[in-house]
């Protein structure tokens, strides 16, 4: 997808299985283990084999290398391999990886796959403690030493601002966390099943970095997501109905950093996600009134608030407004994270949510979508990051 | 030991100063203290006295003590040999000037029960002196005394507690992560070192960035020069962070923001001198410069506008120490003699009471201006200052009065926490201030 002209994937590459382990807090296996058995999943899912496989694409903070995967899974040889850099915002953009190299031939079926020991291993929230004097440590470094070490503080300081602006409390990031956890508590998958809260017990919790709550942060998990792609005729002949990948993109913004992005513009939205929504509306050639249900990444309840501004499903500083009364909920305004996101479901650096999204394309989600044929995916936010608009084929 | 008895007896009587305010004393005060105030400094006939050295003209040994001489036997008598000083309430009711000779009359105010402190147990002792003078090298006489000022002094004569018990200085093993430092950004950290907070300006279209890089994102261009940053701004968004709460950052929550300069570039920094709820998107802040330890340096911002003074920062050397206790006529070895210091339960010398005193008031003045006439210090003293710390200086204005009276309310931190809080009542000429 070009900044300035729309690309031709659209329509030419789709979502054929996905396959994950059990989500938990401590799985007692390795991650590349986790990796090879959700890889196992996703194929199994489609119906092929690890003998069709012929591309693997992957984040780079994965420990679980293409060729090793591979080597453990019974994949052979691999025309294609890539990996996607800043964190959660690489998971769409494996699928787009994958989408390219099937539609110019370079690989038939490609698997992308995320998988860690999130909670049980080396976790996200414990915080930073030094950086090598690279580029990108240099980048992270300048916010260490005065104490925002955590993803949640470098989240924070950009959910202040949005508050200031707007005039909110941060009990309106409330209206993301209840409506991700009621979808949760239909999804026997999901780690938080069967335990909804409401608003109260939002505003109850405990500051971790004011004004994100306990409550507006994701949870750490162990676990492994997969997903397989190959080509829309080829995907016809397969078990399940395609889901098609009517668009997809990447988005980096001027001055962009991953995660501190403080020093630009006036920190009320994610134009990262502007440039991906930009490139997915003119790809797909569909628009926000288009949308049936999105998975919008959510490791912090202020930024999803953000991208349904970013995305135009309302005008900036109106999210909150858009969000409350169930409008986040099954049967609100726009349905979102309807397997209990990364706050319900699992943290799997937003690939759940991708599964989420054929499941819902499907018509065999927990808390489906009446007749679903648009789906919105988003990535990580706060860094570079990648969508996908998934679409029925037909 | 009957310590009450002593309540309301007379600690000095008929005390003289040993020298006349002298301008010698002066020059060596305003030396120790860093205080280049020109009023004392003026000519002999124009020049007033530094109103915190009030103690300091009444040192040594003159009139009768035999009272408080033998309340200080029969404290160490009993074990409690230490004595540090807690509090210092000055009153000034006119400047002292040259060839004034000071007369000055003690009690005691009072001895407290026996109370546990953190630097052990013992018993506070409370004097009050009022202080009068005459001009004698005019030919005033000691019937032509009139009052200067009086003197509220508390001490804590104390056995100094297990050296377990005493709060320790940073754990090495509990440090703030480093600054990341290569060859892109480590004209910044030259800058904070020299105490410059830079920015970098590009040499081709003008724009002012921070963070640093080797280029400039408006146009391209390699070619850049740094620029100090003026220190003012304002919080453009802030965050209170409760967990995790790493050793480093202190037990309590704390402050990050991300302020934005005058010069348009933004930077993310602990905001200090004030609690987080009172730190609010917008407020004006003014940079100063935090020794988190002996290895890190950080430029930090204090809320700043007309109420609050502008951050000062104090190295605490031995040669500040040693020269303000010999300025302020304290020979007692804690202040100068290590071996000695340590001998007595302290990890090595520390600050004295008269030379904190000093510097509150050199801090206010250095911000009033040299016509603002100091009417009151009072003080008390938290942790030590011990050499190698670093004393940062903030106050606010607490007291709008009528005739440009303000009541100051200051605050001075070191690395182990409050070194001293204190009020300063100060009366500012015209607009000044």
């Amino acid at each position: 997808m070009s900044l300035q002209r729309a690309d031709t994937l659209g329509g030419r590459a789709a979502v054929v299985g996905i396959g994950a382990t059990e989500f938990s807090k401590d799985s007692g296996r390795s991650e590349l283990k986790l990796a090879v058995e959700a890889v196992h999943a996703a194929l199994d899912d489609a119906g092929l084999a690890p003998g069709d496989v012929d591309g693997l694409v992957t984040f780079t903070m994965d420990t679980s290398p293409e060729i090793t995967v591979a080597q453990a899974a019974g994949i052979g040889e691999l025309s294609f391999f890539s990996r996607v850099h800043y964190g959660g915002g690489a998971a769409c953009a494996t699928v787009q990886q994958a989408a390219m190299a099937v539609a110019t031939g370079v690989a038939e079926v490609v698997v992308c796959y995320r998988a860690f020991n999130e909670r049980s291993g080396h976790r996200f929230g414990s915080g930073l403690q030094a950086r090598q004097p690279s580029a990108e440590g240099v980048a992270m470094g300048w916010t260490m030493p005065p104490g925002l070490l955590t993803p949640a503080s470098w989240v924070a300081l950009h959910a202040a601002r949005y508050l200031h602006t707007y005039g909110l409390s941060p009990d309106v990031f409330g209206h993301v966390a209840v409506a991700d956890r009621r979808h949760a508590a239909a999804n026997p998958a999901a780690y938080f099943y069967q335990r909804p809260i409401t608003l109260a017990d939002h505003a109850a919790s405990r500051w971790i970095v004011e004004p994100l709550r306990l409550l507006d942060c994701c949870q750490e998990t162990d676990g492994g997501q997969a997903v397989v792609v190959t080509s829309v005729e080829r995907a016809r002949d397969l078990r399940h109905a395609p889901a098609v990948i009517a668009a997809a993109a990447q988005g980096a913004g001027r001055a962009q950093e991953a995660m501190t992005s403080f020093y630009r513009d006036d920190l009320t939205g994610l134009p990262e996600l502007g440039v991906v929504a930009r490139q997915l509306w003119r790809g797909s050639g569909l628009g926000p009134a288009d949308v049936d249900t999105a998975v919008l990444y959510d490791h912090f309840t202020p930024f999803v608030l953000m991208q349904l501004e970013e995305f135009g499903f309302c005008a900036r500083g109106e999210a909150a407004a858009f969000a409350a009364d169930g409008g986040l909920e099954l049967g609100g305004r726009l349905p979102v994270n309807t397997h209990g996101g990364q706050l319900g479901e699992a943290y799997l650096h937003g690939m759940n949510g991708i599964a989420e999204a054929v499941r819902q394309l499907r018509g065999n989600s927990v808390n489906q979508v009446p007749d679903a044929r648009t789906v919105l995916v988003t990535a990580g936010t706060g860094v570079p990051t990648s969508g996908l608009v998934l679409t029925a084929d037909g | 030991m009957n310590l009450e008895a002593y309540q309301g007896l007379p600690s000095t009587v008929g005390g003289v100063g040993l020298d006349l305010v002298n301008a010698p004393m002066i020059r060596h005060w305003c030396e120790a203290m860093g205080d280049a105030n020109p009023a004392y400094a003026a000519a002999p006939a124009a020049a007033i006295a530094p109103p915190a050295m009030l103690q300091a003209w009444t040192m040594g040994p003159s009139g009768r003590r035999a009272h408080f001489d033998a309340l200080m036997r029969d404290l160490d008598a009993a074990g409690y040999a230490s004595v540090v000083a807690t509090d210092c309430e000055q009153q000034y009711a006119r400047p002292l000037r040259i060839g004034e000779r000071v007369l000055f009359d003690s009690d005691i105010e009072s001895v407290s029960e026996r109370k546990r402190t953190a630097l052990g147990t013992g018993y506070f002792i409370t004097t009050r002196t009022d202080v009068r003078a005459y001009d004698e090298a005019a030919g005033e006489k000691p019937d032509d005394a009139t009052p200067v000022g009086s003197h509220r002094f508390r001490i804590l004569k104390f056995t100094p507690a297990e050296r377990r018990e005493r709060p320790q200085a940073v754990d090495a093993g509990s440090l703030r992560p480093r600054p990341v430092v290569n060859r892109d950004n480590a004209g910044y950290w030259d800058g904070v070192a020299a105490g410059e907070l830079r920015f970098q300006r590009c040499d081709d279209c003008a724009t002012a960035r921070f963070p640093w890089l080797p280029g400039c994102n408006a146009c391209g261009s390699d070619r850049w020069h740094p620029e100090p940053a003026s220190g003012d701004g304002e919080v453009y968004s802030k965050v209170v962070v409760h967990h995790p709460l790493p050793p480093a950052f202190g037990a309590k929550p704390y402050t990050v923001a991300l302020v934005e300069l005058a010069e348009g570039v933004r930077i993310v920094a602990n905001v200090v001198g004030a609690e987080p709820e009172a730190v609010g998107i917008g407020m004006p802040v003014r940079l100063g410069f935090q020794r988190c330890d002996d290895d890190l340096l950080l430029p930090v911002f204090h809320p700043a506008g007309p109420d609050r003074l502008p951050p000062l920062r104090v190295p605490v050397t031995r040669t500040l120490i040693v020269a303000g206790a010999i300025a302020s006529r304290d020979y007692q070895e804690v202040h100068h003699d290590a071996e000695l210091a340590r001998a007595k339960g302290a990890p090595d010398i520390f600050m004295n009471i008269l030379t904190t005193n000093g510097l509150v008031g050199r801090y206010v003045t250095d911000w009033t201006g040299p016509d603002a006439r100091v009417e009151s210090i009072a003080i008390r003293l938290g942790v030590p200052a011990y050499p190698g710390d670093e004393l940062q200086f903030s106050g606010e204005v607490s007291e709008r009065g009528e005739g440009g009276r303000l009541v100051l309310a200051i605050r001075g931190t070191g690395r182990l926490g409050v070194h001293v809080s204190g009020t300063v009542k100060v009366r500012v000429k015209g607009a000044s201030a």
